[in-house]
């Protein structure tokens, strides 16, 4: 396996070689009570490509990516996932974009009433007739891709907060779905751990060709994973681009963001973490 | 002009409240035909058994001694007016009758709201604050499926067991009463109750249970979808699951009581 480059470097981007969008998002709005949390979100993503969603906290991030897993409706606008609008879909429509989908959540969201290779099993079981030995096998192999052997009779309450975070991946992996949904990776874990993340989910990218999609609002973490960005504020896309186009990008906000300059840092003050480039 | 916003406002959410219940019952009683052992889901059945083992068989002890002391206070306290009349063989039929109708399902439902529908809740709102809940969902799991329906299956079973048990263990407790009073033999004690009681009684005592039980299982596990504001959310709809559930078991008691009061004399 050939060592991951930082995305920057020369490569073509699948949004460039041709690929048709898997996610579109169009004139996306939501309202919890009086407030706006996403106002006319239009967003492209591509077949295989790996999309960051960053954004300062409450910008709306974790919301859209709860909307494209069709936890919930929005008051107004359309979410195509593979040819379905999943805002209108009936239960069996969803039911087939759901099997396309694999997510992984902030908190892991892991029963703790299991063992972790029952969760890791548990949708072969409710989806497939496969039988009992085949499961234990695949659920094996998955928790081998993340890095996670002999825990599955284990609980999730036994593990370390970075191997949750990794078991959750597996059972997310488990019925091989084509888009993977990614809710803070390192949010919670030390640097080296959340450095691990990233290599694995490079790796996944690399190995199966997945669309990524990641919602963070780690920088280093960001810039390393992404093909393209996408930088959400106050409810608005504020750009869409490569990690180079971001960066380049002189909106003030996003400048703000990528330097990390405080909200009420005196004029002219600078990033005191450099060399992201 | 207050008052009048509070009522309605009051009265549009309890209205609300029932149907987000019959909309759960609906929905889970479509899903409960999938649990048969024969034929049905594995996993189904298997998670039901579990959840039998958790509301029934570690409840038996508590609601065997509660009915029994609930038996034994009904004959001390009928037995001490019917002494004045001379008629203490009375106190049979009114151990016999009231347990069967009324207070074995009740109290076993009272105990299984405090040991299971509390428990219900509480792990369903758990399931919904730690995202639990989102992750079955995105599983294309419908969560009444996977976490409503094996609890339903086992509280439908074991609500109308227990029933059975907590009225023989209230008749039994009778029986001592007027083993030490009338000097009956325990054995004849039982006779003469089994000759008392109707095919009415024992089936107004097993529907009661059966609805009771429905009504636990869907109270806690509404309250538990429905926590909000994270941990100490849990709490709160553990308490709701508890006050709610008592209520409307006590309520349809009364209806299940008028009804076969009314349509089957």
């Amino acid at each position: 396996m050939s060592e991951p480059k930082l995305a920057t470097g020369e490569r073509r981007y699948p949004h460039e070689a041709g690929a048709e969008p898997v996610i579109s998002v169009r004139g996306l709005r939501v309202r919890y009570g009086d407030r706006q949390v996403l106002d006319g979100v239009d967003l492209d993503i591509y077949r295989g490509e790996t999309m960051v969603i960053l954004g300062a906290s409450g910008c709306g991030k974790s919301t859209l990516l709860r909307h494209l897993e069709g936890l919930e409706k929005p008051a107004a606008g359309s979410i195509c996932i593979d040819g379905t609008d999943i805002v209108t879909a009936s239960r069996t429509e969803m039911e087939r974009v759901r099997r396309l989908l694999g997510v992984s959540f902030q908190s892991a969201a892991m029963f703790n009433s299991m063992t972790v290779g029952d969760n890791v099993a548990l949708p072969l079981r409710e989806h497939t007739d496969l039988a009992e030995s085949t499961i234990r096998l695949i659920t094996r192999m998955k928790l081998q891709q993340v890095g996670l052997s002999g825990v599955e009779n284990l609980y999730p309450t036994e593990l370390s907060g970075g191997m949750r975070k990794r078991a959750s991946l597996a059972r997310a992996l488990a019925m091989d779905p084509e888009i993977l949904l990614f809710d803070e990776p390192s949010a919670g874990l030390d640097p080296i751990i959340a450095a691990g993340i990233d290599r694995l989910i490079l790796r996944l990218k690399d190995a199966f060709k997945m669309t990524l999609i990641v919602v963070t609002h780690e920088l280093p973490s960001a810039f390393l994973i992404a093909d393209r960005m996408c930088m959400l504020d106050q409810a608005k896309i504020l750009a869409v681009g490569t990690v180079k186009q971001i960066l380049d990008n002189p909106h003030p906000r996003i400048q703000q963001f990528v330097q990390r300059i405080a909200d009420d840092a005196p004029p002219g003050s600078q990033s005191y973490v450099t060399g992201f480039e | 002009m207050a008052i009048l916003d509070s009522v309605g406002r009051y009265s549009i959410q309890q209205v609300e409240y029932v149907g987000l219940l019959a909309i759960q019952f609906w929905h889970a009683a479509r899903l409960l035909v999938r649990i048969n052992p024969f034929g049905g889901k594995r996993l189904r059945w298997r998670r039901a058994i579990g959840q039998m083992a958790e509301i029934g068989v570690r409840a038996l002890p508590v609601v065997c001694l509660i009915s029994g002391a609930t038996g034994l206070i009904l004959a001390l306290q009928s037995g001490a007016e019917l002494r004045k009349f001379g008629a203490m063989e009375v106190v049979i039929n009114l151990v016999g009758t009231t347990m069967t109708r009324e207070l074995g399902p009740l109290v076993a439902a009272l105990v299984v709201i405090g040991r299971s529908g509390s428990a219900i809740s509480a792990e369903v709102a758990t399931m919904v604050v730690t995202d639990e809940i989102d992750a079955l969902r995105t599983m294309a799991i419908d969560p009444i499926d996977f976490v409503l329906v094996p609890k339903s299956a086992a509280m439908l079973v074991m609500l109308p067991s227990l029933t059975v048990l907590a009225v023989f263990s209230g008749i039994l407790a009778g029986g001592l009463f007027t083993y030490f009073t009338l000097d009956m033999t325990i054995a004849m004690y039982l006779r003469r109750t089994a000759e008392i009681l109707l095919m009415r009684d024992i089936v107004s005592g097993l529907v009661k249970a059966v609805v009771f039980g429905t009504i636990i299982v869907h109270v806690g596990c509404l309250e538990g979808f429905l926590v909000t504001g994270g941990p100490e959310g849990v709490g709160r709809s553990t308490t709701s699951a508890v006050v709610k559930s008592i209520f409307l078991v006590v309520l349809a008691d009364l209806i299940c009581t008028g009804f076969f009061y009314f349509f089957w004399r």
